[in-house]
Formats: C-alpha cells, sequence, structure tokens
C-alpha cells in the first residue's frame, strides 16, 4: 500500500511540475516534507510533553514543551532550506554496460554561504549522498543497476534530506529524463582483429579527424565541421579538408567476422573490442548490419560505438 | 541500521545524566545508581568493541528493576513513580543500545525526562539549566545523524544553540497564548511530598525553636491598601486544642459549631503568596473573613483551611479584621473541649493555678495575673531552652524558666484551663520583614509563633500573647532582634552589612517577580494581556484567534529568517551603503551615471556642491579602497556604513550663488 501511494505521488508530482530541462534549480514550490519515524515519535513525546505541562498547570513545564515544540517547527524550516536553491545537473553521457550499473554523474551546485548537508540524490533503487559546502559544487555518482541491452531511461528522479537531526524528511522529484545507451556486456574469447598489424607506421588513406593532410572535393555527408570554408570564401570550389589518422591502419571490428555466434555474443564480442581497443588507444572502425562508425578512437569515438552497439536492433531514440 | 560508536554511547549517556542531575532529590537512589551502572557497563563493552548484552540478560534485569520500583511505589501512576519508570527505562534503554536508533530513542527520554524536573520545579536555575541540557543533547544528535564527516562539536553546539534562539519567538508566543487550564484535565496522584519544613498540626516543647533557625521563605503579603500595625499582624495557622501533659495537638472535631464573629474596626485586603507546605491551611491575617480560595472554608477554629494540601505554590486574595467581636456563647462541646487537661499531669501547675484562682476570681484579673507572673518573675527567652522532662509545663514554671513562645504559649493555656478558663493554643507567624523594593512583607520560618486564646465570658475570644510580656519589644519588632548569641548566622551578617540585607531583599524581589509573573501567569494574567492589546471582551476563542494570528507572524518572521542566509543575491553591506550613498545624492538631484566610478561621481557632486565635496570625496574613497584595494582599507565596512549613516546632506548649498553650472557627464 505504501509503494502504491509512493507510486501514486510520483505521479501526481510528475503531473504537477512537468517536465524539467536539466540543470534545474529546486525552488520551493516543489520542495515537500513530512516527519520521519523518529519525527513522529518525537512529536508524540512533544505531545506528552505538553499535556503533562498543561495538566499540571507547569508554565515552566509548559515553556520547556513549548521551547522544544518550536524547535522541532525550525527545524523543519532548516530542513526545508537544506535542499531549496540547489541546482542539478546530470552527466549523461555515461557508460553503462547491460547487467551492471550506469553510473550517473548528478552534479549539485550550492550558491549561497550556507553548507547543504547531506542532501541525497535517489534514483531507482540507487542512491548517493553528499554534503555541498558554501559556494561550491559537488558530483554525486549514482550507480543505477541496468540488467538490459538497450536505452535504459529514468524519468524521474529524487532529492532527499534528513538534515537537521533526521526528524525531518524533505524531497523533491525531477522530471528529468536520463538516458543510459547500455551496451552489451563486454565478455568474448576472439583475439582483436588488427588488420595493419600493430606497429606499422604507414600514414593510411582512411580519413581519421586529427592530422590535416590536405584538401579534396566536396561530397555530400561530410560533417560541417570538416569544410574548406576558406578556399570557398575565395571563390574556390567547396572542398574538404581532409585529415588522417596519425596510427596505423584502421582496425575495423566487423559483425560479419563472427559469423555462426548467436546475436549477443556478438554484440558482447565486439563490445568488448571496442573497449580493448580503446584501451589500446588504436583507430578502429565498428561495422554492423545498419550502421558503420567510420574509424576513429577517443571517448566520443568509444561513446558513439557502444551505443551503436546499445542500439542494435533497437529503434534510434527520437 | 549502523551500530553505535564508543563515542556516541559516551555523548548520550552524559546528556542523560546531565538531565537526572534535576532529579537527584526526588528519584529513588537506587534507580539512578541503577541507571549509572547499566550506563557503566554499555560503555565498558563498547570501549571493547563489544555489543550489547544478550536480549535474556536484559530483559531479566528490567523485569527486576521493574518489579523492584513497583515494590516501593505501589503504583506507576503519578509524577514520581512515572519519572522513575521512565528514567529506568532510559538506563536500562542504555544497557541494550546497539544501534542509532536506539540512541534516538534516548534523546526523546532525555526531553521528556528535563520535563519531568519542571512540572514541579519552580526556579529560573533549573529551566535555564534544563534549555542547557537540552541544547547539548539537540547537539549530540545532530552528530549522531550527520553523515561523515561529523562536524565538530563546536559547529554542532553553534548550529543547535542557532535553532534554540530561532525557536524562543515562537515559543514565547506558544507559551503566552496557548489556553490554559482551569482545572487538571484529569487528576493523577500527587505523590510528590516534599519534606516541608514549618509549622505541623501538633505542638511539642522544642518544634517551634527549630524552625527559629530557618531563613526559609514561608510566604509573602502584599497589602492592597492599608497594613496593620505590628502588634496586630498575627498569622493564623493551625489551632492546638488537645493536650496531653506536654504535647500540644490539634483537634479535627472541627463539626463543633462555633460562634459567629463580628468584624471591628478596619478591613485588610492582601494577597498571600504562600509556599509549598504540604498540610491544608492557609495563613492568614487574624481573623479572616473573606477569601477568594477554591473549596476554601473556615474550621471551628476559624483557621482558613482547603480540602488538598498545599503542595505547591498558592495565591490567596483575602480580607481579614485584626480586631473582631464575638456575637453568640460559646457552646458547651466547646467550652468542653477547650478546658481538658491531662490527668495527673503538672500537678504543681495544677495546684498553683487553683491558688492564683482563689484569689482572682474574675476571669480578666486571673488572666493579669498570670501575665504579670511572667512579666514579674524571673522568666527568660531563648532559643536554646534546656530540655523539658515529660511534665513539661512544671519543669518549664518552676524550674527552668527558660523557653521560647511555645513554653508560654502551653504554660498560659494550661494555666488558663486549671482555672476553667476555656483557651487553646494558636500557632502560626507573627510580624515579617518589609520588602520596600516591591512592597511586599516576606515572612520566613523564623517568624514562626505561638500564642493563645483565651474565651471571656461577655467578651468572647480574645488573643493573649503571653511571650509579649517577657519581651515586649520582640513583638514589634520580630524574632531576629530579640535573639542575641544563637541568631542565625545569616541575620548576623545583614545586621553587619546593610547592603547585604538590601541585596537580599532585591533577589527576593526579583524571586516574587518570577513567581507573579511567570509561575502564575494563567487564563486572568492571558485576560490581561488581550485587554493590554486593546481586545474588546477578551475570552478564549478570542484568545485563540490571537494566538493564531501572532503563530503567522512568527512563522513568517522564521521563514524570512531562515531563508535569508540562502539568498545568493543579498548583497554584502558595502554595496548597500554604497547604494544608500548613492540615493541620498540622488535624491538631490544629483544621480549617478550608469558608467561613473565612485571617484568620477564623487568628483562631479564636488563640482556642482562644493560644499559637500570633501565629505562626499572621502566616502567615495573609502568606498573604492574597500571595495578595490588590496592593502586593507582604514576603516571598516561597518563603519563606512555608519558614516553613510550620519551623511545628511543638506538640500540646498549655504551660499547658493557660487553654485556651478553641472557639466555634463563624459
Amino acid at each position: 500500500m505504501r509503494q502504491a501511494a509512493i507510486r501514486r505521488l510520483r505521479a501526481w508530482a510528475a503531473r504537477r511540475h512537468g517536465r524539467d530541462s536539466l540543470p534545474i534549480k529546486i525552488n520551493r514550490r516543489r520542495i515537500y516534507i513530512l516527519p520521519t519515524r523518529f519525527g513522529l515519535m518525537l512529536a508524540f513525546v512533544l505531545v506528552a510533553m505538553l499535556m503533562a505541562g498543561l495538566n499540571y498547570n507547569s508554565n515552566l513545564g509548559l515553556a520547556f514543551a513549548f521551547l522544544m515544540v518550536s524547535v522541532a517547527l525550525v527545524t523543519m524550516h532548516h530542513c526545508n532550506r537544506n535542499m531549496l536553491g540547489l541546482q542539478v545537473d546530470v552527466t549523461t553521457e555515461v557508460d553503462a554496460f547491460a547487467g551492471r550499473e550506469a553510473s550517473f554523474e548528478f552534479v549539485l551546485r550550492n550558491e549561497s554561504n550556507v553548507e547543504r548537508r547531506d542532501v541525497e540524490i535517489r534514483c531507482l533503487t540507487a542512491s548517493g549522498i553528499r554534503s555541498v559546502a558554501a559556494k561550491s559544487s559537488e558530483s554525486i555518482p549514482v550507480a543505477v543497476p541496468v540488467p538490459q541491452r538497450g536505452v535504459a531511461r529514468i524519468e524521474q528522479f529524487e532529492l532527499r534530506t534528513r538534515y537537521p537531526f533526521g526528524w525531518f524528511h524533505a524531497w523533491t522529484y525531477v522530471q528529468g529524463s536520463l538516458t543510459a545507451y547500455v551496451a552489451p556486456s563486454p565478455q568474448g574469447d576472439r583475439t582483436l582483429p588488427s588488420v595493419g598489424g600493430v606497429g606499422t607506421a604507414s600514414r593510411s588513406e582512411a580519413r581519421g579527424d586529427e592530422d590535416f593532410a590536405g584538401l579534396r572535393a566536396y561530397e555530400p555527408g561530410v560533417p560541417l565541421k570538416h569544410m574548406a570554408w576558406k578556399v570557398l570564401a575565395r571563390g574556390g570550389e567547396a572542398a574538404v579538408q581532409s585529415y588522417t589518422s596519425l596510427a596505423s591502419q584502421p582496425d575495423w571490428l566487423e559483425w560479419s567476422s563472427l559469423e555462426g555466434q548467436e546475436t549477443e555474443m556478438r554484440l558482447s564480442q565486439l563490445c568488448l573490442w571496442v573497449l580493448e581497443s580503446d584501451a589500446a588507444q588504436r583507430v578502429y572502425g565498428l561495422r554492423i548490419p545498419g550502421k558503420e562508425i567510420p574509424p576513429g578512437r577517443g571517448a566520443a569515438h568509444r561513446f558513439a560505438c557502444l551505443r551503436a552497439l546499445a542500439l542494435y536492433g533497437f529503434a534510434e531514440p527520437r | 541500521m549502523t551500530p553505535v560508536s564508543y563515542p556516541q554511547l559516551l555523548g548520550i549517556f552524559a546528556c542523560l545524566a546531565l538531565a537526572l542531575v534535576a532529579h537527584l532529590e526526588t528519584l529513588p537512589v537506587w534507580v539512578l545508581a541503577a541507571v549509572a551502572v547499566s550506563g557503566g557497563i554499555r560503555l565498558l563493552l563498547a570501549r571493547h568493541g563489544r555489543p550489547a548484552p544478550p536480549r535474556g540478560v536484559r530483559l531479566s534485569v528490567a523485569a527486576l528493576a521493574i518489579l523492584l520500583l513497583f515494590l516501593q511505589l505501589h503504583t506507576f501512576n503519578g509524577l514520581s513513580a512515572g519519572t522513575s519508570l521512565l528514567v529506568l527505562m532510559a538506563g536500562l534503554k542504555l544497557l541494550e543500545t546497539n544501534t542509532q536508533r536506539d540512541i534516538y530513542v534516548i534523546t526523546l527520554i532525555i526531553y521528556f525526562v528535563s520535563l519531568a524536573a519542571l512540572l514541579e520545579g519552580r526556579s529560573f536555575w533549573l529551566l535555564a539549566y534544563l534549555i542547557g541540557v537540552c541544547w547539548l543533547t539537540t547537539a549530540t544528535l545532530l552528530r549522531l545523524t550527520t553523515t561523515l564527516p561529523v562536524p565538530d562539536w563546536r559547529r554542532c553546539l553553534r548550529y543547535s544553540g542557532r535553532m534554540l534562539s530561532q525557536a524562543v519567538p515562537l515559543a514565547l508566543v506558544f507559551w503566552l497564548l496557548f489556553p490554559r487550564f482551569a482545572a487538571p484535565l484529569w487528576h493523577l496522584p500527587d505523590d510528590r511530598h516534599s519534606a516541608a519544613s514549618g509549622l505541623s498540626d501538633s505542638m511539642s516543647p522544642g518544634d517551634i525553636d527549630q524552625l527559629a533557625l530557618s531563613d526559609e521563605v514561608a510566604f509573602r503579603v502584599h497589602f492592597a491598601a492599608a497594613t496593620p500595625p505590628p502588634n496586630e499582624r498575627y498569622w493564623r495557622g493551625p489551632v492546638l486544642s488537645q493536650f496531653d501533659g506536654r504535647k500540644w495537638s490539634r483537634s479535627y472535631s472541627s463539626s463543633l459549631g462555633s460562634p459567629a464573629l463580628q468584624p471591628q474596626g478596619p478591613a485588610y485586603r492582601y494577597t498571600v503568596s504562600l509556599e509549598p507546605h504540604e498540610h491544608n491551611w492557609i495563613f492568614s491575617l487574624d481573623w479572616p473573613s473573606h477569601w477568594d480560595l477554591p473549596g476554601g472554608f473556615l474550621t471551628g477554629d476559624y483557621t482558613l483551611v482547603q480540602p488538598s494540601p498545599v503542595s505547591r505554590p498558592l495565591d490567596v486574595e483575602a480580607t481579614s479584621y485584626t480586631r473582631v467581636k464575638t456575637l453568640a456563647p460559646l457552646s458547651d462541646s466547646i467550652r468542653h473541649r477547650d478546658t481538658q487537661l491531662a490527668p495527673r499531669r503538672n500537678p504543681r501547675s495544677l495546684e498553683f493555678a487553683h491558688t492564683l484562682r482563689s484569689e482572682h476570681p474574675d476571669d480578666m484579673d486571673y488572666v493579669r495575673a498570670v501575665l504579670s507572673l511572667f512579666t514579674e518573675q524571673p522568666f527568660y527567652y531563648t532559643l536554646t531552652p534546656p530540655k523539658l522532662p515529660p511534665d513539661a509545663v512544671d519543669a518549664f514554671l518552676f524550674d527552668t524558666r527558660r523557653g521560647f513562645c511555645e513554653h508560654y504559649a502551653s504554660a498560659f493555656a494550661v494555666l488558663m484551663r486549671a482555672a476553667g478558663i476555656p483557651s487553646h493554643v494558636v500557632t502560626g507567624y507573627q510580624g515579617g520583614t518589609f520588602n520596600r523594593f516591591a512592597d511586599y512583607w516576606i515572612v520566613r520560618q523564623s517568624d514562626a509563633h505561638a500564642w493563645d486564646e483565651v474565651w471571656i465570658d461577655g467578651r468572647g475570644w480574645m488573643r493573649i500573647d503571653p511571650t509579649a510580656a517577657i519581651a515586649p519589644s520582640r513583638v514589634e519588632q520580630g524574632l531576629n532582634d530579640s535573639l542575641s548569641a544563637d541568631e542565625p548566622l545569616v541575620s548576623r551578617w545583614q545586621r553587619s552589612s546593610p547592603w547585604l540585607a538590601d541585596a537580599r531583599l532585591r533577589l527576593d524581589a526579583l524571586r516574587q517577580l518570577w513567581r507573579e509573573r511567570i509561575l502564575f501567569f494563567d487564563q486572568d494574567a492571558q485576560q490581561k494581556l488581550l485587554e493590554w492589546l486593546h481586545i474588546p471582551e477578551p475570552d478564549g476563542q478570542k484568545l485563540v484567534l490571537v494566538l493564531t494570528a501572532a503563530l503567522s507572524l512568527v512563522l513568517c518572521w522564521l521563514t524570512w529568517q531562515v531563508r535569508r542566509e540562502i539568498d545568493p543575491v543579498r548583497k554584502e553591506l558595502l554595496i548597500r551603503a554604497y547604494a544608500r550613498l548613492c540615493a541620498k545624492l540622488a535624491s538631490l538631484g544629483m544621480p549617478r551615471q550608469a558608467h561613473e566610478g565612485a571617484e568620477d561621481y564623487a568628483a562631479r557632486v564636488a563640482r556642482r556642491r562644493p560644499d559637500l565635496g570633501p565629505s562626499v570625496t572621502a566616502l567615495c574613497r573609502h568606498y573604492s579602497n574597500l571595495r578595490y584595494a588590496a592593502a586593507p582599507a582604514r576603516i571598516t565596512v561597518n563603519q563606512f556604513d555608519a558614516a553613510v549613516r550620519a551623511f545628511r546632506p543638506k538640500a540646498r548649498p549655504a551660499r547658493q550663488s557660487s553654485t556651478p553650472p553641472d557639466s555634463p557627464a563624459s
């Protein structure tokens, strides 16, 4: 029943606030606050204290009881404030492999002069807790388990705090879509295919994107950033700056080279190769049915490859 | 849940111990010992990294402790039993504390135990102490509930102290305006009998001279208008009419009808503020005629009583007449009671009384004869009378002849009864010290007194104070003056240094103010508060309305106060002060241009208003130094702010003609 109530509350909050675009600043309208179980115990004791004070007609007892009641109310304000005005952002380009966790990196920015202690970010079942000093920001990694290859989408996450004293629990829901492309779990027993072999340093014709090698004729589909705008501006032909990679011959990680294996096994093997190639700092390309990623290297390239593997068999999002 | 660590246990144990200090006098010693032992055992275990003892041990210890408590108190109902049980539970909880949740429970128990001490406590210091304990407990809780890295003690204390201080206005509103009940919601047995000092319902030789050494306050009296003369300030307490040859005690046959009294002379209206004395009589000026006391009535002996003992401070408004006339004749039953003597006791006194009576057949003559006996014979008045044998009156009258008021009152009543004149002993207080700083009288235990009343046919009850026959000055001045070597140390100090006496009186005035304003704050006081707020016809409903309004206001203030700290656009004082300076100059028609720096602006102002030039230039230079200079400026930001506030430019310069035209800003 509790679970159902929480689900309904989340859905209601989602309807109430609509979609949020990150980064988002937590305003007071979206902070909810309720006493914790400890807070309820305190409330019980406070009521008992008040009853005792009233019954014994003891003004000193009442003064003490009212002071404690007021401290509880002040605490409620402080608990609320502990989250108020925090800015939340999240890095979504994260590596995620099926059966492991997608580690989202949340960033909390605190522009105020007050330290925010013990702010917890909760995403599905995973959570991370941090304190953010005054006028600084802090990143909180939250590792969300992702069992399946494909797109793991988290529509809502929660910020919560119980500071101070743990009497109150303030929280807010953020409807920011977090998307993790969950690559297949990297495994396999084939060795990394190596076309050019390691150490052959001949400059290849393959179009890399690191070293400028000259101009060549424009052809449709070339990235705009590779256009030779200056040549065009001088009235010349549309031309493209041509780059080569420093490394050896590019390694092509081919779907077709894994003939006879099951689809997921093939994807896993390719994923392992991508990681190995990346670790070895090689230039590599990926070819899978319906998708070809030209050779390259670096984090963005690796991310593109992993994403292609994650999305194999699924429709491209958006 | 996280297991608790040794320092956490130590912290919470210290807080509990501090809260229990307030209960040292009221709780059974073994309960405190049990808490100390179980806390000590748990700490020792924690020290060596061991968990709490097994469940079986804990349960049996708990059962044993609760059984013991029940065997001692026979009830769990009532304040001291309830507190004992709670404290015992806290101690046992300490023993089984393994997780943080257990510690949370202990903090709640500490809060409640602190409150329990205040229910019967009255002093300002107790309240202050317990708020301190609660502060410390809350800081400890903050340390417990915060994740790593745990902030240090000073920061925790500062933060929880801030929260306490922010809670004060709210608590004050609650306290002032929360409706009080006239009667308790349910009656709890008042089981906390403090060992009250003061008069009891019997009197043996030596009882009152014990009191004479006590400086404790019995009650305070404020006279609404006139104050009776000193020799009429007799504060009537229990009347003792049964005599066993040595001890006088109270007669409980109060159903005996006593003749009505007719007031004579002026009426005195006063408020008597009683300290608890655990008896049901109310000390009132002799003789009381009206009183504002629920359930209060006069006994057959004209003593004002209430149904329950005075176990907490009590204020009673009353009216008395110091002179009365008895209208009806004395009933036979009272005449019989008040002429009873213990058979075969004090034979010499009886024989003496018979002889004297045969010489003075008239009642009044006889009374005078006995009084002159005390005056003429070498009777001495002393606080340290010799010990008396069972026939105390005989020994006092014929052998020792040294005594205190109770000896004289007792002997006088015996001599009267022996002559067939109805008489009894009245105990109470006589005199008092005037507190000139606050217009009230302090009556202390050392003012305790005993005197007699005799029935004279045709005149009715007459007050006779035989002690006055010995040392008349005492009746005029109070006890302290008639004492010499045996007087209390404090009063001897007071005499040697009057400023000490003044300081004591001032302190007592504060105490009385505390009692009046804080301890006795009630429905009436709340009504007066509403009247003061100009609310017509105040009643409970309006009180709740005012409470709601005041709470909303304070809560708004609190919200603002709490949020203000995190407001990122909150400008620094320096910038605000500079903005104020610019606004002042703008109101003279010289607004700062958006592009103008402080020094340029000052130069422009100086050109246009040379009379303001030096001060504006100085202020602007200070501003740019404070704002931009790397080296420390010559004045602080606060000084700059104060200087800007003090800067009050005149609207027009003194010499109008010399104003040069404003050069356009470039």
